[in-house]
């Protein structure tokens, strides 16, 4: 779905992609993986799996000693909370670099984010210790789109997750809507 | 679940076709609040009702790394504690919000062994009155048999 009328922001997003999305560097997670927020995942989503807490039961099974809900690999990198200003910058937790596609299109006007997609994969399951960096490339930006939710754009990246040999762990294409809530329902 | 790693699936126990047990999770703003902070999203949409109607939406909703925290439990709830996930893929459609049930279903759709070990596909589904909030697949690797 072409858009019709020339669209003032392309070239300026075109710019970014295959580029570092944010931090030019990988991004050293807060904290190495570790049994409380394990414990805090397991109770939260009440996921009774033996592996990721129960020291014997998982020594028996094929992991040899606990290991994280795989499912936590994007957890482990998230940023810190900024709580000050958090509803100012559209909900995010931290400031975006100015230089920042995000931004961009933050400044626009298209001010909501709604993640759509996720694609995870593992190389290996994390045990308590392992120290995580992610690198995001920004991989696309479609063309501007009128959903039901207002006009906005997809922005796909993709995520490798390293351990502390540098060694791949995991990787995540992650796929949201930016969009403008001024302008739901327009055009649908 | 209580399941234990010699209670768990061996490849030979699993055929095309077959059925996940279904996760019927009833969802409250609970749910919703306690996926997000232990997912480490603070994004207000998934805890500040009035930051998410002003966003359009009719309430808090569910984010997505909450989505495939259940996905994962849904899928290890069935094949027990010795599957090794490889990949989860999704995508979403209607929002999990508040008071409605959220269902889990799925069903194989690909087995291959891989040395000693079997991967499977099971496609994927999670829906609500609303419609799917989230569809995709997920595939694991299961120890051929307790002999292996």
């Amino acid at each position: 779905m072409a858009e019709v009328e020339p669209d003032p922001l392309r070239e300026e997003l075109e710019a970014h992609i295959g580029e570092p999305l944010g931090a030019s560097t990988p991004t050293l997670a807060p904290d190495a993986v570790n049994l409380p927020m394990i414990r805090h995942w397991v109770d939260a989503f009440d996921d009774r799996n033996p592996v990721y807490l129960d020291g014997e039961s998982a020594a028996s099974a094929r992991f040899g000693g606990v290991v994280a809900p795989p499912a936590m690999l994007q957890t482990w990198t998230m940023p810190r909370l900024q709580i000050v200003g958090i509803a100012e910058r559209g909900g995010a937790s931290g400031e975006l670099p100015p230089d920042n596609p995000l931004s961009t299109l933050a400044d626009a006007g298209y001010t909501g984010t709604l993640a759509t997609n996720s694609e995870l994969e593992f190389e290996r399951y994390l045990r308590p210790g392992d120290q995580l960096r992610a690198a995001t490339v920004l991989e696309s930006i479609s063309n501007r789109k009128t959903t039901t939710i207002g006009r906005g754009y997809f922005v796909t990246w993709v995520t490798t997750y390293t351990d502390g040999k540098d060694e791949v762990v995991g990787r995540q294409r992650f796929r949201i809507l930016k969009f403008d809530p001024t302008t739901a329902g327009d055009g649908s | 679940m209580t399941t234990q790693p010699g209670d768990s699936l061996r490849f030979g126990d699993v055929t095309l076709g077959d059925e996940l047990t279904p996760l019927d999770l009833p969802i409250t703003a609970t749910v919703i609040v306690a996926g997000a902070i232990a997912s480490r999203d603070f994004m207000p949409v998934h805890h500040d009702r009035a930051f998410a109607t002003a966003q359009g939406s009719p309430d808090i909703f569910m984010n997505i790394l909450t989505t495939n925290g259940y996905v994962s439990r849904f899928v290890t709830d069935w094949a027990g504690p010795e599957a090794t996930l490889r990949s989860i893929s999704i995508r979403l459609g209607a929002p999990a919000v508040p008071d409605k049930i959220l269902r889990f279903t799925g069903q194989v759709t690909d087995t291959q062994r891989e040395g000693k070990e079997g991967i499977v596909e099971v496609a994927i589904r999670a829906a609500n009155d609303l419609g799917d909030h989230a569809t995709g697949s997920v595939v694991i690797s299961l120890p051929l048999d307790t002999e292996a």
